[in-house]
């Protein structure tokens, strides 16, 4: 059984189809990219996914579970997380507060502790802390805790992103374009550490890019999007040498070789 | 840290000692500081920290009052029993606004508010029997279990109760559900992808905005002795938005500074009674173009603290 | 109810209905332009009563002091605009809400401390004892406010067609960014929302003053504006007419069916019914659920 299964998935804006019969599956343990061009559905398909966006046909199913037409935040509590592609942290507040707030689901007690404060309170916020700091120095952001996001560069804020992420313990983690705005050595470094992600933490990566070059060294299994449908599936050596793909791509590959 | 436990010391040495050097008239208005310090908190926890609009935080306040009025002298129930009665009643009725904030935010959330409000000013009016109607409800000073609550007693229990929420306020902003609240604020979306649930979040924060309300309601019973529905209104909702506005939302500190000096400032205006609500208008006005952050926030950052956050040690 | 009690209760309920038209009228058009619902719209309208009052007793004749009273009232809706709108027209909801409401409050009590809370009646040529109209007594200052409604939907219809400002204003609306690329000036059609509704607003109050007087709490028909244009739906300027008239005659209806307790509960029944419901109103356009 596929951890995340897509079955005829489509959606659709006012008339507009941006996503049409769209059958993915994702298996447990993989790193799964999902590359298109821009306009090709992928962030349609990301925001039906995590339930923002409602589905006009098909079902999605993770773990032997429908989720279709779940809450959003029912369906990050069943183990999908996500990051994001503009970031979209609490910019004024600390990095080690947006990364408690990933904990919310769990270190968990009652508004009464919570109005008390100390007793079960303390104890928890303790644990939680200590997870959180985990957390950070597996980012290395350990340094950074105590500094409001909105002061920190780009790519430490994609950092604290993804520890945020991670925070909610997701087993599926949908990475929204992680590698944007990223210069060429930010870009080596971000590859890696997700790549170390996927091993250490057996957390299934289901990536969206549409950067071709940085997809074919992350991805072990690769699917093609273009015009709101599946165009090849595959792994990245099928997938290059795929003459629909190198079609659909022949002006993006020039311009992101 | 060393200076503002100084502050603090300060402070509560002066409150402690208020009945031995003040006149009876300077404890009523610190009492009447201490009330408006309570319904801030509760404001402050809905509008400045989970980012929800009320424009019925007064109707809320006039509701605990009412309750707590009518069981005292109605049904002659002691006030140690009214007064919670009084918040567990007003905590219903407000998480009741829950409901609709499910579904609206900003604007529509407040033109519901709004609707509650006239809707409460409604159901004062047209139940004089219950409520004295336009003309107010009087009542006698209350008793705690059968001892008399006069004068210096008065004080000291609003001074208590008024600590006690204070506590209860930087506790909830400092747990987790402080953080749900500031998370659905921001990116309901984003909230929502770290599981967060922002329909129940939202009922909490008016849940507790309500118990904060009522509470003040209640304490405003004793301390004042006459309910005048008018003094619940629109600009008694928009006076405590300016509370917590010029002091800062989001902060308990913020709370506890804008109410106290903006109960004062009236006060201080004495002689020219009807510029009060100008002068109200006009700082609401002030605070909202020109300081975003409030007080804390100029306080924060003259003291180098780099989030930008006062905090309370 | 026979017919003949009927049809009178329609003339009232169309006559309260077209205040609540209007008013909603001007808040809809600087919501269109700018985004922004006016809170202060109901000081708006007692200011232009109160105005019209002034130059009544400087002894301005009722025809010139009407348009007198409109110039004027756009004036200061052109400075509201400017002062206090501008600066915060990209800033967060809270402070668009509050912001409006906090200068209601002012003008509201320097109307009060001028003025104090006494009604004034301002006369008016039209105003005078019932006419008999074939079998009904007509009030003839209903006919005038349900005229001047009329009047006012059919120039402003012309207004938004016809003219280059109305188109402006509708460009404006619909897409700011593209209409400044093709150079229209979003600040003069700012300023002029602003002072059409200021207009609009004291021409309300200059209908109202002769019938219920004025004193500083007329502004608090906002409120029942604000239901009107939340039946209509905000963006539309038809909902708007449409939802005061209906609001009208729905509030008559029911406090000549059920009395008056029911009457007043009526208008928060819709407004709760449709914020539940169907929050864009009848012809809202924009998604507003969260």
């Amino acid at each position: 059984m596929s951890l995340l299964a897509l079955d005829a998935v489509s959606v659709s804006f006012g008339g507009i189809a941006a996503v049409r019969g769209v059958t993915i599956r994702v298996e447990a343990g993989e790193i799964h990219g999902l590359i298109g061009p821009n306009g090709a559905g992928k962030t349609s398909l990301i925001n039906a996914i995590t339930g923002i966006v409602r589905t006009k046909g098909g079902t999605i199913t993770f773990g032997d579970r429908e989720i279709t037409a779940l809450p959003p935040d029912v369906i990050s509590g069943r183990g999908i997380g996500r990051t994001f592609q503009h970031v979209e942290l609490f910019r004024e507040e600390t990095v080690l507060d947006n990364v408690l707030t990933g904990l919310y689901s769990h270190h968990v007690y009652g508004v009464a502790a919570a109005i008390v404060g100390f007793g079960p309170m303390r104890r928890i916020e303790d644990e939680a802390r200590r997870e959180a700091v985990t957390l950070l120095d597996a980012f290395d952001l350990a340094s950074f805790a105590a500094a409001p996001v909105r002061d920190l560069p780009f790519g430490i804020q994609k950092r604290v992103d993804l520890a945020r992420a991670l925070a909610v313990r997701p087993r599926l983690l949908l990475l929204d374009e992680p590698i944007s705005g990223m210069s060429e050595a930010e870009a080596d470094a971000a590859v890696a550490t997700i790549r170390k992600l996927a091993r250490q933490r057996d957390i299934t990566l289901f990536v969206v890019e549409h950067n071709m070059r940085v997809m074919m060294r992350l991805a072990e299994h690769i699917t093609v999007m273009h015009q709101g449908t599946v165009l090849a599936e595959g792994t990245p050596a099928e997938i290059r040498d795929d003459p629909t793909v190198v079609d659909a791509y022949l002006g993006e590959e020039d311009h992101n070789a | 840290m060393r200076l503002s436990h100084a502050v603090i010391a300060i402070v509560a040495a002066l409150a402690l000692a208020l009945p031995a050097l003040g006149s009876s008239y300077q404890i009523y208005l610190a009492e009447l500081v201490l009330i408006n310090i309570v319904a801030a908190i509760g404001l402050n926890l809905l509008t400045g920290n989970c980012g929800q609009i009320s424009l019925c935080h007064a109707s809320l306040m006039a509701i605990g009052a009412y309750t707590t009025a009518l069981l005292t002298t109605r049904l002659s129930i002691t006030y140690a029993v009214a007064l919670p009665a009084g918040v567990a009643v007003t905590t219903l009725l407000g998480a009741s606004l829950g409901y609709p904030a499910r579904r609206l935010s900003g604007l529509y959330l407040a033109l519901v508010t709004l609707g509650f409000l006239e809707v409460v000013s409604i159901a004062i009016e047209e139940f004089p029997d219950v409520t004295g109607g336009v003309r107010g409800l009087s009542l006698a000073k209350p008793d705690l279990v059968g001892w008399p609550l006069k004068a210096g007693a008065l004080y000291y229990f609003v001074l208590a109760v008024t600590a006690l929420s204070i506590r209860v306020g930087v506790s909830l902003q400092r747990s987790r559900y402080g953080r749900a609240f500031n998370a659905v604020r921001q990116s309901v979306i984003v909230a929502q992808a770290l599981a967060i649930p922002p329909g129940r979040i939202k009922l909490l924060a008016f849940s507790i905005a309500a118990a904060f309300a009522g509470l003040a309601g209640g304490l405003f019973t004793a301390v004042v002795g006459f309910i005048d529905p008018t003094e619940f209104d629109i600009s008694a909702s928009l006076r405590q938005i300016t509370f917590i506005a010029v002091g800062g939302l989001g902060s308990v500190l913020g709370s506890i500074i804008g109410a106290t000096v903006l109960t004062l400032l009236p006060e201080a205006l004495r002689g020219v009674k009807e510029y009060s609500d100008v002068v109200y208008g006009a700082i609401l006005l002030g605070a909202l173009v020109l300081t975003p952050k409030g007080i804390v926030g100029v306080l924060a950052m003259s003291f180098g603290r780099g989030d930008g956050k006062a905090r309370l040690p | 109810m026979t017919w003949r009690i009927a049809l009178q209760l329609a003339l009232s309920g169309l006559s309260v209905g077209s205040i609540y038209a209007i008013v909603a009228l001007s808040l809809a058009i600087p919501f269109k332009a700018s985004r922004i619902l006016n809170f202060a719209q109901g000081e708006l309208v007692a200011l232009g009563a109160y105005i019209g009052l002034v130059l009544t007793s400087y002894g301005l004749p009722y025809a010139a002091m009407v348009p007198a009273t409109l110039v004027i009232a756009a004036v200061f809706g052109v400075l509201l605009e400017r002062a206090f709108i501008r600066p915060i027209v990209g800033a967060p909801e809270f402070t668009l809400v509050i912001a409006t409401f906090a200068i209601g409050l002012i003008i509201r009590a320097l109307i009060r401390i001028h003025w104090q809370d006494n009604t004034f009646f301002l006369p008016a040529p039209y105003a005078g004892p019932a006419l008999a109209v074939g079998p009904l007594r007509v009030n003839p200052a209903y006919l005038v406010i349900i005229g001047s409604t009329a009047v006012l939907v059919g120039l402003l219809v012309l207004f938004f067609r016809r003219t280059r400002l109305g188109k402006a204003m509708r460009a404006v609306s619909f897409n700011q960014t593209a209409a400044r690329l093709m150079g229209i000036s979003v600040g003069t059609v700012f300023g002029s929302a602003w002072a059409l509704s200021a207009a609009i607003g004291a021409l309300a109050g200059l209908l109202l003053a002769p019938v219920i007087g004025i004193n500083p709490e007329i502004g608090h028909l906002i409120v029942k504006a604000l239901i009107a244009a939340v039946i209509g739906g905000f963006g539309s300027l038809g909902g708007a007419v449409f939802g005061g008239l209906l609001l009208g005659l729905l509030e008559t209806y029911s406090g000549a069916l059920f009395g008056a307790a029911f009457k007043e509960i009526v208008p928060f029944g819709i407004l709760i019914a449709f914020l539940l419901a169907r929050p864009q109103g009848l012809w809202g356009a924009t998604q507003v659920r969260v």
